[in-house]
């Protein structure tokens, strides 16, 4: 948030990185190793708070990306971002769909799907201690959080509804 | 088969229906209910999307967009399932980042509040992986030095994900009698 010049190719080319290199989800342990700490592109407040407007967007939760890109660089860093974020990999996905007949039929393909699941699921939860050291800074927090969790896991209410009642909880208690 | 307006309109559609996640189930559900793929299509192109790098959600679109009407197809598909939620981030973006004075106290706490419950959103989403990945032959150990690696650690990526993916590869290679 600092750096409002940061320039638009070396954003492309850093958002792009990190998208290439997310398997399964959010590479956040990455995002934030890279854009807080090599970067200082943003702060661990700004990763925290980009990630839970992403919650609460239609449509893929890693909109964070264009609100980091924003941080970065204004307009053309939030352009440069969600290009370089999205537009590699959907490439590599269209890619691999019009090749898909070969694909399946090939037998290395369920080996890649058993050694990259163990490496994704490591991966979502670095993501998790960092959004932890980022959001949970308080007793309160804390709590909140963990009753977000209870009700994810035992009812069926919408994960958006349950960021959104937070976010009133946590204006009102002035967290 | 849709043309371009089509998957532009359908996708656009999904994403919006989609806040909080579901984006698959809404994918499948547009897609199988206009007959434009059978279930077995879409299980197919799921399962791919799940082995390609990026957002799965995107990656999804693509595919499905690609399948159904070739480059243009994957194109239009994606600028559909992003376009609704661009245009909101951007909206609260400029205001919540662009403010010269910062935000108000209470937009502040309520931006905190948030951010945990997100953080319980992304514990939800890691559980289905890990209980699939405690079915695999290594996945426990793989799982737990690839987190240490990254999360404690701090190690660069790269050299992460060549030593636990050679690892799996090894691990999982294909065995002469399990040809068919």
């Amino acid at each position: 948030m600092t750096d409002a010049g940061a320039n638009w190719l070396d954003i492309l080319l850093t958002f792009t990185r990190l998208g290439l290199i997310s398997f399964g989800g959010a590479n956040l342990a990455e995002i934030e190793r890279v854009l807080v700490g090599q970067r200082q592109w943003i702060t661990p407040g700004t990763l925290a708070s980009g990630f839970a407007l992403g919650q609460i967007m239609p449509g893929p939760n890693m909109l964070a990306m264009t609100h980091y890109g924003f941080a970065a660089g204004g307009w053309a860093g939030a352009a440069a971002a969600t290009l370089g974020f999205y537009g590699p990999t959907a490439l590599l996905s269209a890619a691999a769909a019009l090749a898909w007949r070969r694909l399946l039929g090939w037998k290395w393909l369920p080996t890649i799907r058993s050694a990259l699941l163990p490496f994704g699921g490591g991966v979502l939860l670095a993501g998790v201690l960092v959004l932890a050291r980022g959001s949970v800074q308080s007793v309160a927090g804390a709590v909140i959080a963990a009753a977000a969790f209870a009700l994810l896991t035992r009812t069926r209410v919408n994960p958006a509804l349950v960021v959104i009642g937070a976010a009133a909880l946590g204006a009102l208690i002035g967290l | 088969m849709p043309t371009h307006a089509d998957l532009l309109r359908v996708f656009a559609g999904v994403a919006m229906v989609g806040i909080g996640g579901g984006l698959p189930a809404h994918m499948r559900r547009a897609a199988l209910g206009r007959a434009w793929m059978t279930e077995l299509d879409f299980a197919e192109t799921y399962t791919l999307a799940q082995l390609t790098p990026g957002p799965n959600a995107v990656n999804l679109a693509a595919m499905i967009g690609a399948r159904l009407r070739g480059w243009p197809g994957a194109l239009w598909a994606v600028v559909g399932v992003l376009t609704p939620g661009l245009i909101a981030m951007l909206a609260v973006t400029v205001v919540t980042l662009g403010l010269p004075g910062g935000l108000p106290a209470p937009l502040q706490s309520a931006l905190r509040g948030a951010a945990c419950a997100a953080l319980a959103v992304m514990l939800t989403a890691a559980l289905p992986v890990l209980r699939v990945v405690g079915g695999l032959r290594g996945g426990w150990p793989l799982a737990l030095a690839t987190f240490a690696g990254i999360g404690l650690l701090r190690l660069d990526l790269l050299p992460v994900l060549a030593v636990v993916l050679g690892a799996g590869l090894i691990l999982h290679r294909p065995r002469p009698q399990e040809q068919p």
